[in-house]
């Protein structure tokens, strides 16, 4: 629940606005606002899901170092089951090293387990979609037994044989990154509905309201574009700074 | 009206959002405290910018720091952008000002949508919203209105926010400005310079750039539901603190990339952009002469020096002109700018 903002207040407030005014923190307001209205306005003013991943950009700075936040949810949601996961990537270490290296730009690249969940978080250059097919190709194995153990994973492996099913696949388990000013989530959503109007009949006390509902959808997110000390450099240009090669 | 030239009519439009502005005064920021120090610019600033006081050597500079209000009422306490013009001073008398505030956009794209935002902004009676009302909005998973702050019988946040809801660019900097709250300091803000400048290296590349002060104790700020502040703190904490210690900000530069905004200050740039440090800004002692320091005393944004120039941004320009108008209003000390402004309308 938005919280209103109480302890400015004078004492000249009656009990009941005081009473209205903690309402927020309550426990049963929260519960209200989980259960009932959230619910309730979910299905009274739908919210598409946003996809996953940075926002398409044409700038350079915005196409070194993105971000790619996989959750993929395990089919067998025990210690078993998490093991098995564990295993898959322990198994494939060297295969996952020479891939990597090979596709050439990744920052970044490791596997999480994270309740049921199997995820894989990497940092790279360059166009999603192509970062994948070279994904596929160099370390497509790996990735097939890793996706062979999540929900659904069945339907796009071997990914060699089904390359762009798997790309959909994997910028669904993507997750949406929201925009790092406050108002961003609001132009996310009026892109989805194709609306580009620089005026509007908006009403940005809603604003908690829109985010809520986003959230309902897209219940995995990652908060912001992130923060960088240098950026704006591939990991070629870091590589070959450092004198170290390919 | 029309037939006023625009700086006039700009100061004109900016005071009439404050009833009780008393005249004399700064239309916005009115209330301030002038602060003395040095800069020191970083061991790469100068690879980057070739104006003088990012050379190397230390420069002194004067700051000023202020409340955004135009109200002659002083509310440190209540949520409010809090301003930081510094002006470094240069060899032979030469200056060069660096004027910023604590939200990182503005609300209008051109003079334009300036006029019409501050017609919107225009102060209205307030109340506290009903109970009743409270738990409609909470029903509904709106934000509800604030209440008003002990004493506070008027807003212009009701304007602002309707304006805001009818122009998306304006929407980020309204809401940002109203949960900006109040610092615990003045040193313990981050400023932004918001406009664009475009800097020259000493090979003479151009780079759109934008500035911003970040403070080393770090940023804290006082929201709504914190207990309400006093209304006079920030300029006696200031006192105090600078008594024992000195307080500084690192001036960082942000190069903006092809397709970033240049001409527009509704629009930040992303985060992602190269951010370069400039240098290391560091307040000794709040000025022993306050009525130089922080109301005779007269900033220019466009009060730049070789190796830094304006970019197109349209605000930025209507902003020379309309601080030069407000410096004569008030008889403040002449900037190089007096007598020669294009007042075009």
């Amino acid at each position: 629940m938005p919280s209103s903002p109480t302890s400015n207040l004078t004492d000249d407030r009656s009990w009941f606005d005081r009473f209205v005014d903690r309402l927020p923190q309550t426990g049963i307001m929260k519960f209200v606002a989980a259960r009932i209205l959230v619910p309730y306005w979910a299905w009274r003013y739908p919210v598409q899901k946003q996809p996953g991943g940075p926002p398409f950009s044409i700038q350079p700075g915005d196409n070194v170092q993105r971000m790619m936040n996989l959750v993929m949810p395990l089919k067998d949601k025990s210690a078993v089951g998490r093991a098995i996961a564990a295993l898959a990537i322990a198994q494939n270490v060297d295969e996952i090293y020479a891939g990597l290296d090979n596709v050439g730009t990744v920052h970044f690249a490791r596997f999480v387990i994270v309740d049921n969940n199997i995820c894989m978080m990497s940092v790279y250059d360059g166009d999603f979609t192509n970062y994948i097919r070279d994904f596929i190709a160099t370390i497509g194995s790996v990735f097939d037994a890793v996706v062979s153990l999540v929900e659904g994973g069945d339907d796009v492996i071997p990914s060699e044989h089904n390359i762009e099913k798997f790309i959909d696949w994997v910028h669904a388990h993507d997750m949406y990154q929201v925009p790092d000013l406050a108002t961003g989530i609001l132009r996310d959503q009026e892109a989805l509905k194709g609306d580009t109007a620089q005026t509007g009949n908006d009403d940005l006390r809603l604003l908690p309201r829109d985010l809520i509902l986003q959230l309902n959808v897209n219940t995995n997110v990652s908060l912001g574009s992130g923060y960088r000390a240098y950026p704006g450099y591939s990991a070629a240009q870091v590589r070959r700074q450092f004198g170290i090669g390919w | 009206m029309d037939d006023l030239p625009l700086a006039k009519r700009l100061v004109d439009a900016v005071i009439s959002d404050f009833p009780d502005h008393q005249p004399g005064t700064r239309p916005v920021h009115t209330i301030g405290i002038g602060v003395e120090g040095c800069f020191t610019a970083s061991d790469v600033a100068r690879n980057y910018c070739v104006a003088e006081h990012f050379g190397g050597e230390p420069v002194k500079v004067s700051v000023r720091f202020s409340n955004g209000s135009g109200s002659p009422k002083q509310h440190d306490g209540w949520s409010d952008v809090r301003g930081m013009a510094t002006r470094f001073h240069l060899k032979d008398g030469a200056a060069t000002d660096l004027i910023a505030m604590t939200l990182g956009e503005f609300f209008s794209r051109n003079v334009d949508d300036f006029f019409a935002f501050t017609a919107a902004a225009r102060q209205t009676p307030v109340g506290r919203e009903s109970p009743w009302r409270k738990i409609l909005d909470m029903l509904q998973l709106v934000l509800p209105f604030p209440d008003p702050y002990p004493g506070q019988t008027q807003s212009g946040d009701a304007g602002t926010l309707g304006y805001a809801n009818q122009h998306r660019f304006a929407q980020l900097g309204v809401f940002q400005a109203g949960s900006i709250g109040a610092p615990v300091s003045y040193v313990r803000a981050t400023y932004h310079a918001v406009h664009t400048f475009v800097v020259t290296d000493p090979d003479g590349i151009r780079r759109n750039v934008r500035f911003s002060w970040q403070p080393v104790a770090g940023v804290r700020t006082y929201q709504r539901t914190d207990p309400l502040q006093p209304d006079q703190y920030l300029q006696q904490e200031l006192r105090e603190r600078l008594a024992q210690w000195p307080a500084r900000f690192m001036l960082m530069m942000t190069i903006g990339e092809d397709g970033d905004a240049i001409d527009d200050p509704t629009l930040p740039w992303p985060a992602k952009r190269v951010r370069v440090v400039m240098g290391t800004l560091t307040l000794t002692k709040v000025a022993d002469d306050q009525a130089a320091a922080a109301e005779h005393i007269s900033f220019n944004p466009c009060r730049l020096t070789p190796g830094i120039e304006a970019s197109g941004d349209p605000i930025l320009h209507a902003r020379r002109d309309a601080y030069e108008e407000s410096r004569i209003r008030r008889g403040g000390i002449a900037c190089p700018f007096s007598g020669g402004p294009s007042n075009a309308k």
